[in-house]
């Protein structure tokens, strides 16, 4: 076996388990985890009547109301999970929003 | 030794103290106060019709880079629970003097997170809190979910609190109610489901998902701003596709508001429009009981008996709306760093109140006690 080498992340992490009951934790087959949210549903892009009309106003007032709830992932950083930080320090966004930096995955 | 005039000034003195008293206690002289929160860990009280934030608060012990969110005041006005640190803590603050009294950490150990998703609720008496979690287990290589529950927690339980019981609940639970006497937890998910509080049992349902109605499809709506306490009427506003309409007619997606009486047990609704803004949430007037506002970038009225509808546009988006006790003012807040206040009747602006440090509020709930 020690010839046999790991080649993707659940692998290594069967074997660098340290005990038996944890190897058994990691599960062989999963899905993708795309983000962290479930909402699937235009947002920032267009409002429900296929127009801008509709968006918040401004785009300051829904900010962290998008990424504290973790609401579009892909266009706003997670701030519920995995970027904890990312807005900390600027708690009013319509005047932070300058010292706001973008993610990229990890 | 007093004087005959002192001694009749003293008993007038007194009567009118006591009547005073008589009054404050039957909720004439009450004052409205608003108590929400703001980024990155304030918890405030506002003097409404003064304008003038008069207590503000602390929350220990949460993260910084997010912001708390559902908000229940207690009905005497003492104290405030709250979900915060990144949904995964409930704390009960004294609104007098901002100490901690209750607070429970709903994730345990590594690998067993548990988030808040917006719902809880305080039972009339006071004595327990039902909080709607979320529990995953973090493996390894992945997240296992685990079935949902609705904790109850005695209020008395201090900062360590721990479950007193916990009810099995559905998924994608947005709000949780207490009927006025207390004896049902309405339970919003797919259905209006009325929970039993103390077994879990599921007593009935008012139909969500089930609603059928001619040429309708099912029913659209985001609820997770609880503002009711002024009517004991949960009210949110909804979509519905028209079936009969051809896809892209601009009435071929309605709104409308529904609403449940917590006290009746009875459900109202009104569709008053071909939907043309956004509207997030509601709440309803404790004099003209007919009315119902709405807001987001917009404040709606609704007449729920007729469906008259009046309008006026916001100066930037808000998420929450709240009555005041006389129904002549309504307070706007969520999203930003204020609390904007409109006349009930003309819908126009009268007033502004910044929330301290003017941090955003983001989602956090607006809530109206009486003291």
């Amino acid at each position: 076996m020690k010839n046999i080498k790991p080649l993707n992340r659940k692998a290594h992490q069967i074997e660098t388990a340290p005990t038996e009951e944890a190897a058994e934790k990691v599960v062989a087959m999963s899905a993708a985890v795309a983000g962290c949210s479930t909402t699937f549903d235009p947002g920032w892009e267009l409002d429900p009547f296929m127009g801008v009309a509709g968006l918040c106003q401004p785009m300051e007032a829904d900010l962290y109301g998008c990424s504290d709830p973790c609401w579009w992932p892909a266009q706003v950083p997670d701030t519920l999970h995995n970027y904890p930080k990312w807005n900390e320090g600027r708690d009013d966004a319509a005047r932070d929003w300058q010292s706001l930096q973008s993610v990229f995955p990890k | 030794m007093l004087t005959k005039n002192k001694l009749t000034t003293a008993c007038l003195a007194n009567a009118t103290a006591a009547a005073l008293l008589t009054l404050y206690s039957a909720g004439v002289l009450a004052k409205d106060y608003i108590v929400t929160t703001a980024r990155p860990d304030v918890l405030f009280v506002v003097d409404a019709k003064e304008r003038k934030v008069v207590k503000t608060h602390k929350i220990p012990n949460t993260s910084m880079g997010n912001s708390p969110i559902t908000v229940v005041p207690s009905r005497d006005g003492k104290v405030a629970y709250i979900i915060h640190n990144r949904w995964e803590t409930v704390s009960g603050i004294d609104l007098e003097n901002g100490k901690e009294v209750f607070r429970a950490e709903l994730s345990e150990g590594e690998d067993l997170r548990g988030k808040a998703v917006f719902a809880m609720d305080l039972s009339p008496d006071g004595k327990e809190l039902a909080v709607f979690v979320n529990p995953t287990r973090l493996l390894p290589g992945e997240y296992q979910v685990l079935d949902p529950y609705i904790a109850i927690y005695r209020t008395d339980a201090g900062t360590d609190a721990k479950p007193e019981r916990k009810l099995p609940s559905p998924r994608r639970v947005s709000t949780l109610a207490y009927s006025a006497k207390g004896d049902t937890l309405y339970t919003f998910s797919w259905e209006m489901l009325k929970l039993d509080p103390k077994t879990g049992a599921v007593k009935g349902q008012h139909p969500w998902r089930s609603w059928k109605e001619p040429n309708r499809g099912e029913p659209d709506t985001l609820a997770i701003w609880p503002q009711w306490e002024q009517t004991n009427i949960f009210a949110t506003p909804y979509y519905k596709v028209a079936t009969d309409k051809e896809a892209g007619d601009p009435a071929a997606l309605r709104a409308g508001i529904w609403a449940l009486d917590l006290e009746k047990d009875t459900v109202s609704f009104k569709e008053f429009e071909d939907a043309s803004v956004v509207l997030f949430s509601s709440a309803v007037n404790p004099v003209r009981r007919n009315e119902v506002y709405t807001v987001y970038t917009q404040l709606t009225r609704t007449d729920m008996k007729t469906g008259k509808m009046d309008r006026v546009d916001l100066d930037h988006t808000y998420y929450d709306v709240n009555v005041s006790s006389d129904g002549s003012e309504l307070y706007i807040g969520g999203t930003q760093g204020d609390i904007a206040v409109y006349d009930s009747k003309s819908l126009k602006r009268i007033g502004n109140i910044r929330t301290p440090g003017g941090g955003d509020q983001v989602l956090s709930s607006l809530r109206i006690f009486k003291r």
